[in-house]
């Protein structure tokens, strides 16, 4: 048995889990800065990440019930991400890897995303809809790797709800009290829907939504009219990847996938397509080490390690960049 | 429009029917309702996608691009009667072509893209199967749903962007090829006016994300 110790750093989260080879996770433990202002500033989350690494690291350590000694591999999350954030969590990794003398994974926090996923539901080879503060994408295995089909074509739809949240007095994040509303909502403001090819935009709708409420429409309705507008052209175009790749398996992951909503809306789509649906458990679908933990496992299963010289961090990588030798 | 036919194509977006009518093969475009968006969605979606689809289609034609001809409208099945083109998506044959044709193809792909966007319009979603080669080679530009008038810098290099993206998903072991015989085509067509576009498509790659 392989013991993987993962460490998660890309945006707002840090987070330390253990996980074996057989799939257990044996801790996962995790912390998010919470903005009062504005977004997320990367030099205050990585300085967040700083603090608290050394302490969540020790505590997923101890949650597990092991000694340092047992782990086996160091993973990390090498990107994509917020630079400073990725470049402290690496230097977290780096050196226990050297320190615990055993080798470093570098993994992609989508990839990661995925592969939890896969693990808790028992898919094979899923259609993703991974959706959260700073992602929305449609993602299917295709040709070796893991590819995007469809994305936001500029701001996420976690960070969408987190901006109107803001602007209408919400606190950080906004998600769950937008989806409270939004059940007493019963009038449908149209709000730009707007798909192009399997990509979305939030920012138009974002505009106008910001302006009903500045007009004084109820705040109920319009937290109906945003979720029935944003999950259907997510619906849409996860239905449209469905229907491309002919896969009959649905994952929906990320922060955002705690919406009740959104699960039920999915859930219609993967039923109409006779697809198996699963959404992923909020422990393990939020930005946490055990999914970089299990990844490492894979990926070191396949050879794929680090030389420290060359484990430097990738801000923009792309998941369709990693080689995921362990499928076939 | 109530008229007898085999469905050829069922798509998450329309179901097509071809029906013969004169001696004459058409096919009948569909938009059935999605029952996952709420009635006012779903509705005001399948007419502006249906009208759209038909304004798309007979202005990419008056732009000189080869388009199936609209014979009839019907906004209240969202419903449209076209002409029937014999031929075969483009994604469904890439694989089976030699290079050489399959780059020319793709050369012309960028070309049609260009006229549109020449003419201030851009396609939506201008993947592979939307492109019907048929025997001579001749390509035709189908599904015009997502097309929209008046098209900025910004829309026509999501187009681009969204050719890409069909590429990289679609046609991976050839995406270089393929991309750069359309870009080709494109700049072959558009000259200048190209170059803001290909920026564009670059820029906007990079978005979506924190960083
Ligand atoms: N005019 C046409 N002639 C021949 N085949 C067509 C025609 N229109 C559509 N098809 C076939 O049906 C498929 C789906 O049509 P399309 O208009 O692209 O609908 P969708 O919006 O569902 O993608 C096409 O890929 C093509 O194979
Ligand atoms: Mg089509």
């Amino acid at each position: 048995m392989t013991i993987c110790l993962g460490l998660e750093g890309t945006a707002h989260s840090f987070g330390a889990g253990i996980v074996s080879s057989e799939g257990l996770v044996l801790s996962n433990v995790w912390d998010m800065l919470r903005p009062d202002e504005g977004g997320i500033h990367p030099r205050e989350a990585s300085q967040h990440h700083a603090y608290l690494g050394p302490l969540l690291i020790r505590q997923s350590i101890d949650d597990a019930g092991i000694s340092p000694k047992q782990i086996d591999i160091i993973a990390f999350s090498q990107g994509p991400g917020l630079g400073p954030c990725l470049r402290t969590t690496a230097t977290m990794a780096r050196s226990l890897s050297l320190h615990l003398g055993v080798p470093l994974i570098g993994v992609n926090h989508c990839v990661a995303h995925i592969e939890i996923g896969s693990l808790e539901s028992g898919f094979n080879d899923p259609v993703t809809i991974y959706v959260s503060g700073g992602n929305s994408q449609v993602i299917a295995f295709a040709g070796g790797r893991y590819r995007t089909f469809g994305e936001t074509l500029d701001i996420a739809i976690g960070n969408m709800l987190d901006v109107f949240g803001r602007h209408v007095g919400m606190r950080f994040p906004a998600g769950p009290k937008v989806e409270k509303l939004a059940k007493m909502g019963s009038t449908y403001h149209t709000l730009p829907y707007s798909v192009k090819g399997m990509d979305i935009s939030y920012s138009g709708m974002l505009t106008s939504a910001r302006r009903l409420f500045d007009e004084g429409l109820p705040l109920d309705d319009i937290c109906y009219s945003i979720q029935e507008t944003a999950f259907g052209m997510l619906a849409e175009v996860a239905e449209r990847a469905i229907a491309h790749t002919k896969k009959n398996e649905v994952l929906l992951t990320g922060g955002v996938a705690r919406n009740n909503r959104l699960t039920e809306i999915l859930q219609g789509v993967a039923d109409r397509h006779g697809a198996r649906f699963h959404r992923v458990s909020p422990p393990l679908a939020g930005d946490q080490g055990a999914m970089i933990a299990w990844t490492g496992i894979l990926q070191y299963g396949v050879g794929d390690t680090l030389e420290i010289s060359s484990s430097g961090v990738l801000p923009k990588w792309r998941t369709d960049e990693q080689d995921i030798g362990w499928k076939e | 429009m109530r008229l007898e036919g085999a469905h050829i194509a069922i798509g998450a977006e329309s179901i097509i029917t071809k029906v013969a009518l004169w001696d004459r093969s058409f096919v009948l475009k569909t938009r059935p309702s999605k029952p996952y968006l709420i009635p006012a969605i779903d509705s005001s979606l399948r007419a502006s996608r249906t009208s759209r689809e038909c304004k798309g289609l007979n202005v990419a034609r008056s732009l000189g691009v080869p388009t199936p001809a609209v014979h009839a409208i019907d906004l209240n099945d969202y419903s449209i009667l076209m002409d029937y083109i014999p031929g075969t998506p483009l994604k469904q044959v890439a694989s089976t072509l030699g290079s050489t044709t399959l780059g020319n193809l793709c050369y012309r792909f960028g070309r049609i893209i260009a006229k549109l966007h020449r003419g201030g319009m851009v396609h939506g979603d201008p993947t592979t199967s939307n492109l019907l080669i048929t025997s001579n080679e001749k390509t035709w530009i189908i599904d015009f749903g997502l097309s929209e008038m008046n098209a900025t810098v910004e829309m026509k290099g999501v187009d681009l962007h969204l050719i890409k993206r069909a590429l990289e998903t679609s046609h991976w072991d050839m995406q270089e090829n393929m991309l750069s015989r359309t870009i080709e085509g494109y700049v072959d067509e558009l000259g200048k006016e190209a170059e803001p576009v290909l920026e564009r498509m670059d820029a906007i790659r990079e978005r979506g994300r924190y960083h």
